[in-house]
């Protein structure tokens, strides 16, 4: 690698088709006040730039507390999170305030949001927090996930499939790097969760990084190339499936019992 | 499932010869189930010895045989229809062989097996979920339908592995006396 290769590659983070670091865990323990073992024991990670990585395990294995510890909202007993090239844990409150709402989107269960605001002005709440005007963008967002005819509801109005993508539009308004989605399909019935894997499935197409918590493993495979195992707080298992291209006959085979007689 | 029925529900719609028959049963199955020719002639002809079936016309060269389905063949068609299925559930792969083996066997890696296998059930769901849309994307819903079982089903599997990778193996419980 030439100086002016190596300074692009710097300064832009990396090949945009290459594979580039978003996330690394390096030996990370988390112990909650009063837990008796570890919520996470030694976990070491990376995820590359635009993977759709799932992350599946037991309730209790600790997959919700590796996602507020890659987004920041809680900090390691010890180990380091190092996401798009910051150590997290050099930074102040402040700091860590600033990286959550300049770098993650997250996604919940339960949606979150505020009953007494109307869908848009869900949406934006995270740009008035940096003081971006982006309407236009929050627009454009509600448009593309279908939501834009019920932008002046209520939130405390709409039905758990809509609410999940105004939480959507919402975690995307400030562009982040990494979307984190935290079983966002629990609340929701077969189809609309099947919809709201769509969208994040598009976002990922458009070159969106997304961690996702999943239990269903159909979801999961449909969706996300990569299936991280949790157990006890360990990663157990990092699957990277394939995607061949296979003939019916490859995958199913019906069988009856051989004729008799 | 035999042949027999397939065969027989073909032959409802209209009279077939057996290369018909092994066309449409294979396209109606989306390649999931090979048969061959030889099959079907000999199941055309049990079905005519048992007077299920019967030749239309004169009696051709073989693949040229059109077959109809006699009254007889139509009330065990639907019978066979009415019925559900019963009887034992077929387990088809040799991983339930392999883990009673590994139970028994002292250094049968058994935590190891069951990680693999989940793995390899990972990698099919994955295969299944890229059929069912490509199913769907060729207007095949009812092929998009037998995925979302062999899914499910997959599905099961996987759970099941989890559940095996969070118990405690010793050699209890496997008795034979
Ligand atoms: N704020 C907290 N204080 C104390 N213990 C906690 C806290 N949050 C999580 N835990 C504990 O840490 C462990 C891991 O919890 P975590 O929420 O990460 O699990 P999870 O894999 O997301 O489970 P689920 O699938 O049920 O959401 C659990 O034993 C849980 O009880
Ligand atoms: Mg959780």
């Amino acid at each position: 690698m030439d100086g002016r290769t190596f300074f692009r590659t710097f300064r832009d983070g990396g090949d945009k088709n290459g594979m580039t670091e978003l996330v690394r865990l390096t030996d990370v323990t988390k112990v909650y006040q009063g837990g008796i073992t570890g919520a996470l024991n030694g976990v070491s990670v990376a995820v590359e730039k635009g993977e759709f990585t799932a992350i599946m395990g037991p309730s209790g294995s600790g997959k919700s507390t590796m996602l507020n510890l890659v987004a920041g909202v809680d900090r390691p007993t010890s180990g380091s999170v190092v996401v798009g090239g910051t150590e997290l844990g050099q930074l102040g409150e402040t700091g860590l305030a600033r990286f959550r709402r300049d770098h993650i989107g997250f996604v919940f269960q339960f949606f979150y949001l505020l009953p007494n605001l109307t869908a848009l002005e869900n949406v934006l709440i995270p740009a008035q927090l940096k003081g971006n005007p982006a309407s236009g963008r929050a627009r454009e967002l509600m448009e593309r996930l279908g939501i834009i005819d019920i932008a002046s509801r209520y939130a405390a109005r709409l039905s758990g499939g809509q609410q999940q993508r105004v939480a959507i539009a919402r975690a995307l308004i400030n562009k982040p790097t990494l979307l984190l989605a935290d079983e966002p399909t629990g609340a929701l019935d077969t189809r609309s969760g099947e919809q709201v894997m769509e969208l994040l499935s598009e976002l990922h197409r458009d070159g969106q990084t997304i961690l996702l918590v999943t239990h269903d493993a159909k979801l999961a495979t449909r969706h996300a190339a990569r299936v991280l195992s949790v157990i006890d707080g360990k990663i157990v298992d990092d699957a990277r499936l394939e995607s061949p291209e296979l003939a019916a006959s490859d995958v199913i085979r019906v069988r009856g019992e051989e004729a008799s007689r | 499932m035999s042949l027999k029925y397939g065969v027989l529900g073909l032959l409802k719609g209209e009279p077939l010869h057996g290369y018909e028959v092994k066309n449409r049963f294979e396209g109606m199955l989306g390649g999931t189930w090979d048969v061959n020719i030889g099959q079907i002639y000999t199941t055309l002809q049990r079905l005519e010895r048992d007077g299920l079936v019967r030749p239309v016309g004169s009696r051709g060269d073989r693949g040229k045989q059109l077959y109809e389905l006699s009254p007889d063949g139509e009330k065990a068609l639907d019978r066979w229809l009415a019925q559900p299925d019963s009887g034992p559930q077929q387990l088809h792969e040799d991983i339930y062989v392999k883990l009673l083996l590994a139970t028994r066997i002292a250094n049968g890696d058994l935590k190891g097996m069951l990680a693999r296998q989940k793995r390899a059930y990972l990698q099919r769901l994955r295969d299944l979920n890229r059929l069912e849309e490509g199913a769907r994307r060729d207007g095949r819903i009812d092929l998009a339908r037998l995925v979302r079982g062999a899914l499910l089903h997959t599905e099961a599997d996987l759970k099941w592995m989890d559940e095996l990778s969070s118990e405690r193996f010793g050699t209890e419980g496997t008795k034979t006396e």
